[in-house]
């Protein structure tokens, strides 16, 4: 018997947490007498802020080491789990690590009645709107808990590593036990008993919320993935052909690697307020990923589907709510915000405050040094230009 | 003033910057990467009719994921060490073509980028030997202060005390990374006299400054050479929103000099010292990255000290670490 | 020596006597080259200090760079090459390892750059005389490699290896191999061909859709996942087995335009029929090896002599076939491969691998000799001779490796 679990997290924000929690799985299961290991998908590494990324524990009741790694370790990649964490829950819409991958679901490692596990504020029926339906029935189960992010070398200590410990024995004590997760946590930080809670508590948690999806249930997944040319059937000398020259002023003005898109790298994505603008170029300027397309109007369009969420734009955005940045699973589509406005000013803008509401949150210098909640400002259509940043 | 001598197409305003991207969106870099605006920024200022390559680092493996590119002008990989000799490779192979009529006398830019370890410390030599041929061709260093492909060590550039994953801090050595940084820039600027242009940079402040300094070497010809002082909010740990600021800082500290060397004579882009406009404390610069999170008041004073000794001790500030000269 | 004139035309506008390392030289310059990167390096330096007079002397026009380390050399050629300039360059012993990286970039980038490659043993101790080492290096690496005898050879071997090289089915570099001080230094009468001549059998390159130029906007070399290196590989493994074919070619044209210059093109049979022992080398070797042959033919020993020339890619059928006529073939290696299976040379295990498949199989023994420049003389050749006559009638021979010209 194997159990294989896939933690799915944010490039380097969630690197350390990731990695943590593979770990913990193989090393309580080993205290509970089993064989396990752990690793992550080799070629996430370099990995990048915010790119979607992998890493696996593996965990056998009767199958030797060797065995158990020929049947798991010699991969890249898993062809089933029994569950697949996800630790930021913008990762639903899908994820694309590198080129040539296409956007997958999240979900597309979960095997018959393996569960999706999700840390999120939000219920399972609101997360299903994102999920790719499956042929068969699966199981979600949600836990809650703030985006956890942190750094390289500053950790985001918020307890999301004990509570998903926890998650995991609640769905599968196959894999883990929660007396030995919480055995171990206290071993391990005998002054720290919340650690321990978290991780009941959690264990608590997903066994209520989890829930069984049927077959068919969950959307219809949109994006193709790509089919990979024979040896003979592209260029010799390691060429390939650049992106073709095209500009012009509007949306989707410039040209564009059209076989990897960034999309899924974003958490949250940049709203305009085009009423504000003052057309002082800098969100165009300062975007790392050359998102913004100039309009013949003078204000800038937003390619999303190519925007990483990097929150430069909204910082450097020198009118206070013109560009705010708001969480991603806010969006079903990635069409033009400039064309919405155009075709009708009020109605945009009226969504774009309803998108952004007043309630925000934004990330310190020092990312893992935990969120900031900020209190936002609604400006009605024709409302006098908001003030702008100290 | 001597920057005023060259006659370049000098961007004077924001909104006359090219709208069109040569380097366009679609690259596996980190959310708000510096390094990638750098990019964004030399080939914009640059133009089609310009062929690059890039030696490997973050600016090669994370930009190009195989049969996907987001280069538009024609670009080529090059080994770690050979950013100054694959432009030479280049602008060389192109001036015999054009004088032996096998290919159409055009002016075509040859732009080598190259990261800190590549540039500033392998491919040194290589720069060197680049610098001292009449070829037009442009050396990029684009300074991270780590290989940040490998997932962040240090390298001959890391600023002083900076973590690393070969200088993490311990119980018994807090500062495992006791190098001070590398003055690239100035020693490649007083090692070569024949180079006419030479200057440190930062991609996004102040505004406009790095896409003219682009401008301006090109414009000069023969080989050139600019470095570009990049925050890594993956490296540097800092949240990608602030990449600009991180930069701002690192400059107004007096930490990171900008000059421009431009046929022997000095021209701070920026001055940083007393009789200018001064400088911010390095303090701030370092208590908004992680990597810095494990120094102690007496480090950031040891840090500090040798910034103010830079700016108003040494003969040509940023340049030169010469104090003046003894009598015999 | 050469064979009789084409009866068409004369193709040769002079004779001089030239070194290996000038022969290469004229044969840089026929070819009319573009970029040439330089690095002093023993032996294989003169063919640039040579090329410096004759670019100084207007008599070819190509940039001449003064590198400043062998990666750079290899770097700077090797980009040029990918603007779609025909390139030189060279080297060395160790210097040709100190470049390694940039040499097999050159390959998996399937550049055409051709090299002189001046055999010298490697360090340490500090040495110059020649040992194949240093070339072999690039024997499994996606390179063209073949070793010349005269230097004639030599400068004929500069046109054939650039048009092989940069052949649209092969695209790879080329190492041209010369034993050092032997073939790179000594003085031999050269015909020089007329640029007339050249022009007719080397065709301009012409990198097609792969140079790097505005007009083709191409990204060469993005960084590979695991989706893509074998698939990468497959296409320079099936080049590099076209390339057998193209040599073919090359060698047909030559003897088109030049008269019949070779019998074949991988390698050089000499007193082979009805021979029942032939010895079999690579470079000068075959000096004193066909002259040994000569004496034990007048003594009535049905011995014979195989030069080969090609490397790389190896002529496997072709050699076979030639070998699998004689009862016992001698393996010269002027290199080593320290702790390999029986403890022998590298061009044993290639020859010894190709005619693995053959029912009745010649038997094999293997000869370590000159390394280091050490001499290797006729009577080395007789005594070499005798021990592969011995072991047609051994059939286990107490040691399989011998090595001859060693003080013992």
């Amino acid at each position: 018997m194997i159990k294989r679990v896939e933690i799915n997290y944010r490039g380097i924000f969630q690197k350390n947490l990731g990695k943590k929690i593979g770990s913990d799985i193989v090393i309580i299961a080993s205290r509970m007498g089993r064989i396990g290991f752990s690793n992550g998908r080799y070629s996430d590494s370099p990995e990048r802020n915010g790119i979607p990324c992998k890493y696996f524990a593996f965990v056998s009741h009767d199958l030797s080491e060797e065995e158990l790694e020929a049947e798991c370790g010699a991969k890249l990649d898993i062809d089933q789990c029994d569950i697949s964490v996800v630790l930021d829950d913008t990762m639903l819409k899908g994820v694309e690590p590198w080129g040539w991958h296409g956007v997958r679901p999240i979900n597309e490692k979960v095997q018959p009645n393996g569960t999706l596990l999700v840390v999120t504020k939000r219920t399972p029926d609101e997360l299903l709107e994102f999920i790719a339906k499956k042929p068969y029935s699966w199981k979600l189960a949600t836990y809650s808990g703030d985006l956890s992010f942190g750094g390289l070398w500053v950790f985001r200590d918020d307890l999301t590593h004990e509570k998903t410990l926890g998650a995991v024995a609640g769905i599968d004590s196959d894999i883990i036990g929660i007396e030995a997760a919480e055995g171990y946590l206290r071993y391990k930080t005998p002054k720290e008993p919340a650690r321990a809670e978290a991780a009941r508590l959690a264990y608590e948690e997903v066994r209520k919320t989890v829930r069984t999806v049927k077959p068919g249930e969950g959307v219809e997944w949109k994006h193709e993935i790509p089919v990979l040319p024979k040896w003979f059937e592209f260029m010799e000398g390691a060429a390939v052909p650049a992106v073709k020259r095209e500009f012009s002023l509007g949306p989707k003005g410039q040209s564009r690697n059209e076989t990897f898109k960034r999309g899924t790298t974003k958490n949250q994505r940049p709203v305009v307020r085009f009423d504000l603008c003052t057309k002082c170029t800098l969100c165009w300027l300062e975007c790392p990923d050359q998102c913004f397309d100039q309009t013949d109007d003078g204000l800038y369009d937003i390619a999303y589907e190519y925007c990483t969420g990097c929150n430069k734009c909204a910082q450097a955005c020198p009118v206070k709510e013109c560009i705010v940045m708001v969480d991603e699973l806010q969006f079903t589509d990635d069409s033009s915000p400039w064309e919405a406005y155009k075709a009708n000013p009020e109605k945009y803008t009226e969504w774009a405050e309803d998108r952004k509401s007043t309630g925000r949150y934004i990330h310190p210098m020092v990312t893992g040094t935990g969120l900031e909640f900020l209190e936002g400002e609604l400006v009605p259509f024709g409302g006098k230009r908001a003030s702008p940043k100290k | 003033m001597a920057t005023e001598t060259i006659v370049y197409d000098k961007i004077k305003g924001v909104h006359k910057i090219p709208l069109e991207e040569f380097y366009t969106s679609g690259h596996r870099t980190c959310q708000g990467c510096e390094s990638a605006t750098t990019m964004r920024a030399f080939i914009k200022v640059a133009g089609p009719r310009t062929v690059v390559t890039g030696s490997t680092g973050c600016m090669y493996v994370a930009n190009t994921s195989y049969m996907t590119t987001p280069w538009i002008v024609p670009w080529m990989h090059t080994q770690l060490g050979a950013g100054g000799s694959s432009a030479i490779g280049m602008a060389a192979g192109l001036r015999a073509l054009k004088r032996k009529g096998k290919i159409k006398d055009e002016p075509i830019n040859a732009i080598a980028f190259c990261g800190d370890l590549g540039g500033g410390d392998m491919g040194l030599s290589g720069i060197s030997g680049a610098l001292q041929t009449d070829y037009d061709l442009l050396i990029i260093m684009y300074d991270n202060e780590s290989a940040a492909n490998t997932d962040i060590q240090a390298t001959g550039l890391s600023t002083y005390g900076a973590q690393t994953t070969f200088t993490p801090p311990g119980s018994k050595h807090r500062i495992m990374q006791k190098r001070w940084k590398k003055n690239v820039a100035g020693m490649l600027a007083v090692g070569h006299p024949t180079c006419k242009y030479v200057a440190t940079a930062c991609a996004t402040f102040p505004p406009l400054d790095y896409m003219n300094k682009v401008r301006k070497a090109l414009a000069v010809g023969g080989p050139t050479f600019i470095h570009t002082y990049d925050p890594c909010p993956k490296g540097w740990d800092f949240h990608p929103r602030y990449s600009h600021e991180i930069g701002e800082f690192g400059i107004k500290s007096g930490l990171y000099p900008l000059f421009e060397i431009i046929e022997g004579q000095v021209v701070y882009t920026y001055d940083c010292r007393k009789t200018a406009k001064g400088r911010t404390p390095v303090k701030e610069f370092l208590e908004a990255q992680g990597r810095f999170a494990h120094l102690i008041p007496e480090d950031v004073d040891y840090i500090q000290k040798r910034v103010d000794d830079m700016w108003e001790e040494w003969d040509i500030p940023g340049v030169a670490p010469i104090k003046g000269v003894l009598k015999a | 020596m050469i064979a009789e004139e084409p009866k068409t035309k004369n193709v040769y506008e002079r004779e001089d006597l030239l070194t290996g390392c000038q022969a290469v030289s004229q044969g840089v310059r026929l070819a009319d080259v573009d970029v040439i990167a330089a690095y002093p390096i023993r032996p294989y330096t003169e063919v640039m200090d040579a090329l410096s007079k004759i670019i100084a002397d207007g008599e070819l026009d190509a940039e001449y760079i003064i590198a400043d380390s062998e990666h750079s050399q290899f770097e700077i050629v090797k980009h040029a090459s990918s603007v779609n300039a025909r390139a030189f360059a060279g080297s060395s012993g160790t210097g040709w390892c100190y470049g390694f990286e940039a040499l097999v970039v050159t390959a998996t980038d399937r550049l055409p750059v051709l090299f002189l490659v001046g055999n010298r043993a490697l360090d340490d101790p500090g040495a110059f005389g020649v040992e194949h080492n240093d070339a072999m290096a690039v024997r499994d690496m996606g390179w063209l490699l073949a070793w010349v005898t005269t230097p004639q050879e030599a400068l004929e071997h500069v046109l054939i290896g650039y048009r092989i090289a940069e052949d649209k089915r092969v695209r790879m570099p080329m190492a041209l191999a010369m034993d050092g001080a032997f073939l790179t230094h000594s003085q031999h009468m050269v015909k020089i061909p007329t640029a007339e001549a050249v022009r007719q059998f080397l065709p301009p390159y012409d990198l097609g859709e792969g140079r790097l130029h505005p007009d083709n906007p191409i990204s060469i070399a993005p960084q590979v996942n695991e989706d893509w290196v074998m698939e990468l590989r497959r296409q320079n493994w099936d080049a590099a087995r076209r390339a057998r074919g193209v040599i073919k070619e090359a060698y047909r044209e030559f003897n088109a335009v030049f008269g019949e210059r070779y019998s074949s093109p991988f390698f050089t049979e000499f007193m082979t029929d009805d021979a029942d022992t032939v010895l079999i080398g690579l470079g000068t070797v075959c000096a004193p090896g066909r002259t040994a042959c000569k004496r034990l033919r007048e003594k009535g020993h049905k011995v014979g002599f195989v030069s080969l020339r090609w490397f790389r890619p190896f002529p496997t059928i072709e050699l076979r076939e030639s070998l699998k006529r004689f009862k016992a073939v001698g393996v010269i290696d002027r290199d080593f491969a320290h702790g390999s299976p029986d403890d022998g040379g590298i061009v044993m295990h290639e020859v010894r691998s190709a005619l693995y498949p053959l029912k009745n199989r010649p038997a094999i023994t293997n000869i370590i000799t000159g390394l280091g420049g050490r001499d290797v003389s006729i009577d080395d050749c007789i005594r070499m001779y005798e021990i592969a006559q011995k072991s047609k009638t051994e059939d286990k021979l107490d040691n399989f490796v011998t090595w001859i010209g060693v003080r013992e």
